[in-house]
C-alpha cells in the first residue's frame, strides 16, 4: 500500500478546512506540508450552497450593537443548550474573520459608503449579517481556494475518499483513502489531522444540502469509537423548495419576504409574535408543520407534499435582483416561478447537522466525556460540536463558526506540529493495512441480494417521516427497530460496478454505510431525550426542561450498539430563561 | 517582437486581406477593368499573400498541437423497442428516453447506453441519471453534488449543448421524448460522463488567481475592513461568478484546436482580479495574459460565453483585458488607470 506523509492532514475541502489549511500555512511561515483529502474537487464542497451571510457584529455601538447582544441571541436562540463560553469566543473572532474575507476577495454587498453591508437574520435581534448576494458560502470558498492556489506547500487530493481514521493509544496516525479516479489504497500519515467533512443532512430524503453532505467525517470519529455529542438535533430550514428542497435562504425573510397560509394570513403573528417571520429556525418550522397539520397549508398534487407560501413580490426586482439574484434564477430554472410575479411554494427541510464529533472549546477531539483529547486531532465546521450552536443554531451563525474554529483548529494543529520537531511518524503496521485494504476489497466483492440505492432510499424516507420537526416516543422507537434492520439488511448488499475507474457505485455503498450509523446515532439521542429544546420537538413531553436536561447528550458505538452519556451545559452570564419572541 | 503585435498581424490581418481581396474583385467588375493591366492585380495580390500568412499559422497551431479529438465511437444499434416500462397510471409522468454515450475507460470508446426513465414536469437531467443509477444501472458514473446550480460538478453535455445537469429540465430539453447525454469531450475522459479535470485546474493557476496585498500583516490579523465602492464592485462583480465548471473551455473552439491556448476560464478569472480595487498588482497582471497563448490566441468565437451557466461572459472580460493592454502599450501605467477611465 503505498503511504504518503504529511505534517497535517485536512479532511475536507470546504470552508472551515480550507481556512484552516491556510492559517496553519501562515503560522508556519510556509514550512508544514499540509494534505487537504477530499472526495469532491475541493472547490466544490458544500459550504458553497451557504446563501443568507455570515454573522459578525462589524460596528459595535451602531444601531446599539455590541458583542454581547451576538452572543446573547446565539444563546438564546439556541434554548441554552450551547456551551457560553464558546460563543463568547464565537461572536468575539466572528467580525476579525469577515474582514479576514474581505481581504482575500469575497465580493462583499456594499453601502452607499463603501463598507459591508448587513442584513436581518432570524433570532438576531440587530442586522448584523455581512453577505455577498444570496451565495455568500460560493464567494468565501472561490476565496479560499483562490488564496490556497499560491501555497506550494499544500497539496489538494481531489476526489480522495477518507474511509478510515486510525487513532492508536489515543493518538492520532493516519486516514486511509480511496482514491475514486483510480481505486487505489492509500495511507495517508500525519502528526495532526483537522477533520471538516461537514454534516449528515442527507439521512433525509428532503434536505437542503448537497448529494454529498453525507457525514463522512462525523462517522468516520464515530466508528473509531470517539464519542459524538448532541446528534438528536437536526435543524430543519423553514423554506425548501418543494419538490426538490433547495434551499431559499432566510435571507429572503430578512430582506422583508412574508410566509402566508392558505388564508393569505401571516400565520407567523399566531406563533412569534415580536419576530414574526424572523423567529429562528426550529420555531418558523413548527409554526409551518402546524400550519399544514391544520389544513391551512397547500397541497402539491403532484408530490403529495404540505406547503406554505413564501410571498416576495412585495420587495420588488431590483431588490431581488441585487440581494437575492440566485434564488431567483434557481426558481425560475427548477421551478418556472418567479419570485417577483408568483410566492414559492416551501416547507421545512433537513438543514444543518447541530452535533457532532464532541470537540473541547479549541477544536480538539475528545476521548470521552471527560477532559482527556486526542492527541494530533481536531474537527472544526459543521462536523464538529464546540457546541455554539446549542439544540437550535441561528442563520448565518454556521459560516462564523467554519470560519473562527477554520482558524483555531489550523493556528493548533501548526503549533502542536511544531512542538514534535523532527520526530519520526509512528510505523503503521502491515496488519493494519490489510485489514483496511481488505474492507474495500471485501466491499467491492459484495454480491448479495440488496440494492443499496434502496436500503439509502428506506432509511431517508424513515428519517423524514419519523425524526421530522415533530417526533412522538412510538414514532422514535419505529425509527430506531427500522433503521436497525436496514443496517442488517445492508450487510447483504451487492455492489455491480466492479471497475477500477471513478467507481461511484464502490465510494456510494461507503457514504450510505456511513449515513445508516449516524441515522442510528440521531434516534438513539432523540429517544433518550425526554423534553422539547430548539430543533427536538417531542410531542409527549412538549416542555422544556431545564431541572433534568440542561446537558449535551454524548453518544458512543458499541459493539451492541449505542451507549448514550451526558455531559453539564457551560453557563457563564446568561442564566436559562423562558424562551419567547 | 512583442506578441500582442505578432498576434495582431497573424490573427487580425486575414480580416484585413479577405475585404482588401472582395474590393479589388469588386472594383474590377464594376469598372470592367482588365485585371492584369491594372494595379488591381497587386492589391488582390497582397490580400491572398496576408490571408495565406494567416491560414498558414492555424494549420501550423493545429498540426503541432492540436491533439486528434475525434474518438472513435462504437454507438450501439439505434433501438427501434418503443419508449416505455411498465404502464404509468400517475398523471404528469411519463418516460423519456436518455440516450447516454459513456466513455469507457478499458476500450477507450464512447458507448451509447439507452436508459427509460421516468420524469415529471420538474425532473432534471441529473435527477434523472440518478435514477437510473440508482434503479436500473448502478454502474453509470457521473459527477454532482448540490444540484442547485452552484457547485460546478455535473457540466456534461446535453442534446449538444454544454450543460450543467442539475439546471437542464428534461421535458423542456427532449425531442421527441428522447435526451442526449455525453460526456464534455473537450476534457480528457475517465470514465462514463466523468472527465479529467486537472488540466483545468492548472489552466486556472496559471495566471495567478488570487488578490494581491502588500500588507501580510493587516491580511492574517484584520483590524478593519478595505472599503469599496458599489461602482468598483460592479467593475468584477460578474466576473466573480465563475463556479469553474469547465463547460466555457469544452465550447472553446481555440482550445480544442490549441490547447497551448490558457482558455475563457482562467483569463476571466485573470480579468476579476486585475479589475478589483483592492488588488495592488495592477497593470503587471496584464503582463501575464499579454502573449499569444494569453488573451491574444483569443479569435472571439464567444462560444464560452453562449454556454456559461452563470453568466460570467469570458468573452467579454478578454476583450477587456486586450483593449487594456493596448491602451497601456500606447500611454503606460502602473495602476489600473484604464478601469477607472472607463467608467
Amino acid at each position: 500500500m503505498e503511504t504518503l506523509d504529511f505534517d497535517l492532514i485536512v479532511l475536507g475541502s470546504g470552508i472551515a478546512g480550507m481556512t484552516a489549511a491556510i492559517h496553519a500555512t501562515n503560522a508556519a511561515n510556509g514550512g508544514i506540508k499540509i494534505a487537504i483529502v477530499t472526495k469532491l474537487h475541493a472547490m466544490r464542497s458544500h459550504s458553497v450552497s451557504a446563501e443568507g451571510g455570515i454573522s459578525g457584529v462589524l460596528y459595535p455601538g451602531e444601531a446599539d450593537d455590541s458583542i454581547n447582544l451576538h452572543a446573547y441571541d446565539t444563546i438564546k436562540g439556541s434554548d441554552y443548550l450551547a456551551d457560553q463560553d464558546a460563543v463568547e469566543i464565537l461572536v468575539k473572532n466572528a467580525p476579525k474573520e469577515i474582514e479576514f474575507f474581505d481581504h482575500i476577495g469575497v465580493s462583499w454587498n456594499r453601502d452607499d459608503v463603501g463598507r459591508i453591508q448587513q442584513r436581518a437574520f432570524g433570532g438576531m435581534s440587530i442586522p448584523r449579517t455581512a453577505f455577498a448576494q444570496d451565495r455568500t458560502g460560493f464567494f468565501m470558498m472561490r476565496a479560499l481556494y483562490d488564496e490556497l492556489t499560491q501555497m506550494k506547500n499544500v497539496f489538494v487530493f481531489h476526489e480522495n475518499f477518507a474511509y478510515s481514521l486510525l487513532i492508536e493509544r489515543g493518538r492520532f496516525k493516519g486516514i486511509f483513502v480511496l482514491d475514486l479516479a483510480t481505486r487505489a489504497i492509500r495511507l495517508f500519515r500525519a502528526k495532526a489531522c483537522i477533520i471538516a467533512s461537514g454534516g449528515a443532512s442527507r439521512v433525509y430524503d428532503f434536505t437542503t444540502t448537497a448529494h454529498s453532505s453525507t457525514g463522512d467525517g462525523i462517522a468516520l470519529a464515530y466508528k473509531a469509537g470517539l464519542p459524538l455529542k448532541d446528534m438528536e438535533f437536526v435543524q430543519f430550514h423553514p423554506t425548501a423548495l418543494i419538490p426538490s428542497g433547495i434551499l431559499i435562504t432566510e435571507a429572503a425573510r430578512g430582506e422583508g419576504g412574508y410566509l402566508l397560509n392558505k388564508d393569505g394570513k401571516r400565520f407567523m403573528e399566531d406563533y412569534a409574535k415580536s419576530k414574526m417571520e424572523l423567529a429562528p429556525r426550529d420555531i418558523v418550522s413548527r409554526a409551518i408543520i402546524t400550519e399544514i397539520d391544520r389544513k391551512r397549508g397547500f397541497k402539491d398534487e403532484e408530490s403529495g407534499l404540505g406547503y406554505i407560501q413564501l410571498d416576495l413580490r412585495h420587495l420588488g426586482r431590483k431588490l431581488i435582483d441585487e440581494r437575492l439574484p440566485m434564488i431567483r434564477d434557481m426558481s425560475i430554472k427548477t421551478l418556472d416561478v418567479d419570485p417577483v410575479k408568483e410566492p414559492l411554494p416551501v416547507r421545512p427541510a433537513a438543514h444543518f447537522t447541530m452535533g457532532g464529533i464532541h470537540t473541547d472549546i479549541e477544536g480538539r477531539v475528545m476521548i470521552d466525556e471527560k477532559k482527556s483529547a486526542v492527541q494530533g486531532l481536531w474537527a472544526a465546521g459543521e462536523c464538529g460540536c464546540v457546541s455554539v450552536h446549542g439544540s437550535n443554531r441561528l442563520g448565518s451563525n454556521s459560516l462564523s463558526q467554519c470560519s473562527v474554529w477554520g482558524r483555531i483548529t489550523g493556528l493548533a494543529a501548526a503549533a502542536y506540529v511544531d512542538s514534535l520537531g523532527g520526530a519520526p511518524l509512528d510505523k503503521v503496521s502491515a496488519d493494519t493495512c490489510k485489514r483496511e485494504e481488505l474492507k474495500i476489497t471485501n466491499l467491492l466483492d459484495s454480491d448479495g441480494s440488496v440494492n443499496p440505492y434502496d436500503v439509502k432510499a428506506a432509511m431517508q424516507k424513515t428519517m423524514g417521516e419519523l425524526v421530522y420537526v415533530y417526533r412522538t416516543l412510538n414514532g422514535l422507537r419505529g425509527a430506531k427497530k427500522i433503521i436497525g434492520e436496514l443496517k442488517k439488511k445492508f450487510k447483504d448488499i451487492y455492489i455491480k460496478d466492479k471497475g477500477a475507474v471513478y467507481n461511484t457505485n464502490l465510494r456510494d455503498a461507503l457514504e450510505i454505510d456511513n449515513l445508516l450509523e449516524l441515522a442510528d446515532a440521531i434516534v438513539s439521542c432523540a429517544i433518550n431525550r425526554k423534553e422539547s429544546r430548539g430543533a427536538h420537538a417531542l410531542v409527549e413531553y412538549p416542555k422544556r426542561d431545564d431541572t433534568n436536561w440542561l446537558k449535551h447528550t454524548i453518544v458512543y458505538k458499541t459493539h451492541g450498539g449505542v451507549g448514550i452519556s451526558y455531559l453539564p451545559v457551560k453557563i457563564t452570564k446568561w442564566k436559562p430563561e423562558p424562551r419567547v419572541y | 517582437m512583442r506578441e500582442s503585435w505578432v498576434a495582431l498581424l497573424t490573427l487580425y490581418v486575414p480580416m484585413v486581406g479577405v475585404p482588401i481581396l472582395l474590393f479589388a474583385y469588386m472594383i474590377s467588375l464594376v469598372l470592367s477593368l482588365d485585371w492584369a493591366s491594372t494595379p488591381l492585380l497587386y492589391l488582390s495580390m497582397i490580400g491572398l499573400l496576408v490571408f495565406g500568412i494567416s491560414g498558414l499559422r492555424d494549420v501550423y497551431i493545429a498540426g503541432w498541437h492540436g491533439k486528434a479529438i475525434v474518438l472513435k465511437t462504437a454507438y450501439a444499434e439505434k433501438t427501434t423497442v418503443p419508449i416505455g416500462g411498465p404502464l404509468l397510471e400517475k398523471p404528469g409522468v411519463k418516460f423519456v428516453r436518455f440516450n447516454v454515450k459513456r466513455f469507457n475507460p478499458g476500450t477507450q470508446m464512447l458507448d451509447e447506453h439507452v436508459y427509460d426513465v421516468e420524469t415529471d414536469r420538474f425532473t432534471t437531467v441529473l435527477d434523472g441519471l440518478l435514477r437510473v443509477k440508482s434503479t436500473k444501472d448502478p454502474t453509470l458514473s457521473m459527477r454532482y453534488s448540490c444540484r442547485m446550480g452552484i457547485c460546478g460538478s455535473c457540466g456534461m453535455v446535453v442534446n449538444g449543448k454544454p450543460s450543467l445537469a442539475c439546471e437542464t429540465n428534461v421535458w423542456d430539453n427532449a425531442k421527441n421524448d428522447e435526451l442526449e447525454v455525453s460526456p464534455m469531450l473537450g476534457h480528457p475522459l475517465l470514465k462514463d460522463l466523468v472527465t479529467d479535470f486537472d488540466d483545468f485546474f492548472e489552466r486556472h493557476v496559471l495566471v495567478n488567481p488570487y488578490l494581491f496585498r502588500n500588507d501580510l500583516r493587516e491580511k492574517y490579523h484584520p483590524v478593519k475592513e478595505y472599503p469599496q465602492s458599489k461602482e468598483q464592485l460592479h467593475e468584477y462583480l460578474p466576473f466573480s461568478y465563475c463556479i469553474m465548471c469547465g463547460l466555457c473551455l469544452d465550447a472553446c473552439p481555440v482550445v480544442n484546436m490549441n490547447p497551448e491556448f490558457i482558455g475563457p476560464q482562467a483569463l476571466s478569472q485573470a480579468y476579476r482580479y486585475y479589475a478589483d480595487s483592492r488588488d495592488e498588482k495592477g497593470a503587471e497582471r496584464l503582463k501575464g495574459v499579454d502573449i499569444l497563448k494569453g488573451v491574444w490566441d483569443c479569435e472571439f468565437a464567444g462560444s464560452c460565453s453562449e454556454v456559461c451557466p452563470k453568466g460570467v461572459d469570458p468573452a467579454f472580460a478578454i476583450q477587456l483585458l486586450k483593449t487594456d493592454i493596448i491602451k497601456n502599450d500606447l500611454r503606460p501605467s502602473s495602476g489600473r488607470a484604464n478601469v477607472e477611465e472607463r467608467k
